[in-house]
């Protein structure tokens, strides 16, 4: 399907993307690796195939036309409403994150793909391990019914540990309040393309990440609701190697299919062509 | 009382599990079983009763007296056959128009291998999208547990109450400690900083009311209990039942979408929606 595509025209690369700090040995296989060749393939290892987690701010121009990319409500904050302070303050974790650079667990925005007009967010696990929060899911939710109102489709990547802690049961609620969202964009016939990444799991996994008209998981990408520490402490069971990997989920029907993430934009490209 | 005690009411085994209410709210109820996909799930019951007149659906997880009926039941934690089983009873409820009650009271969702080769992440993420399209008022309680997105499963409605000694949580106490300090045994404080008690959970504005417990608590006199949460939840389905379903599933939405509100009339979150 992808070798029918007309390579030039849907390979074209997002914007230039951003240096980031590796560490020089690949975490699959251990050999070290040059950045610069790292980055020409996408962050996958060019000897063992491992994909390299990868923050918001490298997969939005991983998936956006180059200067295509216009982000949204960026200036929304999160901030402490439980007076978390144990074991760590929440509000002080938050300010370190953003003085590192980081804008929440979800960036959104608009953007084209091989020039076809998307919404895209992408979680950052580095910001609290991607946690659903008030604003992840208020940005979510945001650029879903926009998506629903104006009939764009909705790319969507994840990298979550599930719903944050120091938010409590309004964290949980962005479950609903995402997934209501979603259902709106079920209702206009806008299509949702769901891409899972290492890892993602909790609430993020039983909300908007496998409700996908087409759910795409990234080799070896570790997806499920419960962490297998939790698994094991909770049933003593043993669990098989491989268990949760995006390949297992492949094969109990969760997802649609495993891809490259070299193989991704030009398969995202394919659908927005047949999908529009 | 301190949280952790409301903590061990709420988990108390004398507590009165759904069926002790199902069957005080409609001594007429009888049972339906099984997902039509392949199994029964006997962590959620549900069925149909007359409930002030009207044929109504009860849908509540249920939790064993017994240690046998325990393990039968699996503590009240769902597995993916349990979403499913509800959602086929939710859209029964829709074609005949019956109202839908929801009792929660469950530590969780299985956190087991066999739930998760059978897709629970997903029968949790479709049943909370569904609940959203169910044309029919559906009013939830809060009974003693409500666990993480085993409870929000069963717990997307037009009006959620509280009894008092129940707790509402993004995850258990010891589920939070494990991840939050990589300590399970750090739960007390956990309990105490994630405020899930009825009184923090109303305050926050997720739930509409708490509903008082007899003398302390709902264990020690099931007639009153079951006659307090009865009033309650009619109050709250009353006026519901004339809502025109458009109206009902509009509301539905917006209850969710704006149900942090109280934070995001903060000046920090930013501009409002444009």
């Amino acid at each position: 399907m992808i070798a029918e595509m007309p390579r030039d025209e849907v390979a074209i690369q997002g914007g230039p993307l951003p240096e980031i700090l590796l560490p020089t040995n690949c975490p699959g296989c251990g050999i070290a690796l040059p950045v610069a060749e790292l980055r020409a393939h996408n962050y996958v290892c060019t000897d063992c195939g491992h994909h390299f987690r990868l923050g918001a701010d490298i997969w939005i121009p991983l998936i956006a036309d180059q200067g295509s990319w216009i982000e949204r409500w960026s200036d929304v904050r999160s901030h402490d409403l439980l007076n978390w302070t144990v074991p760590k303050s929440y509000q002080e974790t938050v300010e370190t994150l953003l003085e590192e650079g980081l804008n929440e667990a979800v960036r959104t925005g608009t953007c084209t793909l091989a020039k076809k007009p998307i919404w895209l967010a992408a979680f950052d696990f580095g910001f609290v391990g991607g946690t659903l929060s008030i604003v992840a899911g208020e940005r979510l939710a945001r650029g879903m019914e926009q998506a629903a109102s104006t009939g764009t489709p909705y790319v969507l990547v994840s990298a979550s540990g599930g719903a944050r802690m120091q938010e409590g049961v309004l964290a949980l609620m962005q479950l609903a309040k995402v997934n209501a969202a979603v259902g709106r964009m079920h209702d206009a016939g806008v299509p949702f393309f769901s891409v899972l990444t290492d890892p993602t799991f909790g609430g993020t996994a039983a909300s908007l990440a496998l409700l996908g008209d087409i759910n795409i998981a990234e080799p070896g990408a570790a997806i499920g609701f419960t962490g297998p520490r939790v698994i094991k402490q909770a049933t003593y069971a043993d669990l098989p190697p491989g268990f949760q990997s995006a390949e297992f989920q492949l094969a109990h029907g969760q997802v649609d299919m495993v891809v490259q993430r070299t193989e991704l934009r030009p398969l995202l490209a394919h659908l927005l062509e047949m999908y529009s | 009382m301190s949280v952790w005690e409301i903590v061990e009411l709420a988990r108390h085994p004398d507590r009165p599990y759904s069926l002790d209410y199902i069957r005080r709210l409609a001594p007429d109820f009888i049972e339906l079983h099984g997902d039509r996909l392949s199994a029964d799930d006997p962590a959620l019951v549900g069925g149909v009763g007359t409930w002030h007149r009207r044929t109504t659906m009860f849908l509540g997880h249920q939790k064993g007296r017994s240690l046998k009926e325990r393990v039968g039941r699996n503590w009240g934690m769902m597995h993916p056959e349990g979403y499913r089983k509800a959602l086929r009873l939710a859209h029964h409820a829709a074609k005949f128009g019956f109202p839908i009650v929801s009792l929660i009271d469950t530590p969780g969702a299985y956190p087991g291998a066999g739930a998760e080769e059978r897709g629970i992440a997903a029968a949790i993420a479709q049943a909370i999208m569904e609940w959203f399209r169910i044309p029919v008022p559906i009013v939830a309680a809060v009974i003693g547990e409500g666990g993480s997105g085993g409870a929000l499963g069963m717990g997307v409605a037009d009006r959620v109450i509280m009894l008092e000694n129940s707790i509402y949580s993004v995850a258990s106490p010891e589920a939070a400690a494990s991840i939050v300090w990589r300590d399970n045994s750090r739960k007390v404080e956990a309990a105490e900083q994630l405020q899930i008690t009825s009184r923090e959970i109303v305050g926050m504005g997720v739930v509409e009311e708490v509903v008082p417990e007899p003398n302390g608590s709902a264990s020690a006199d099931y007639d009153a209990a079951a006659g307090a949460l009865d009033e309650a939840l009619y109050r709250h389905m009353k006026p519901l039942l004339d809502e025109p379903s458009s109206q009902l599933l509009q509301h539905r939405y917006d209850r969710f979408r704006y149900i942090d509100s109280l934070i995001r009339a903060e000046p920090h979150f930013g501009p409002k929606i444009d």
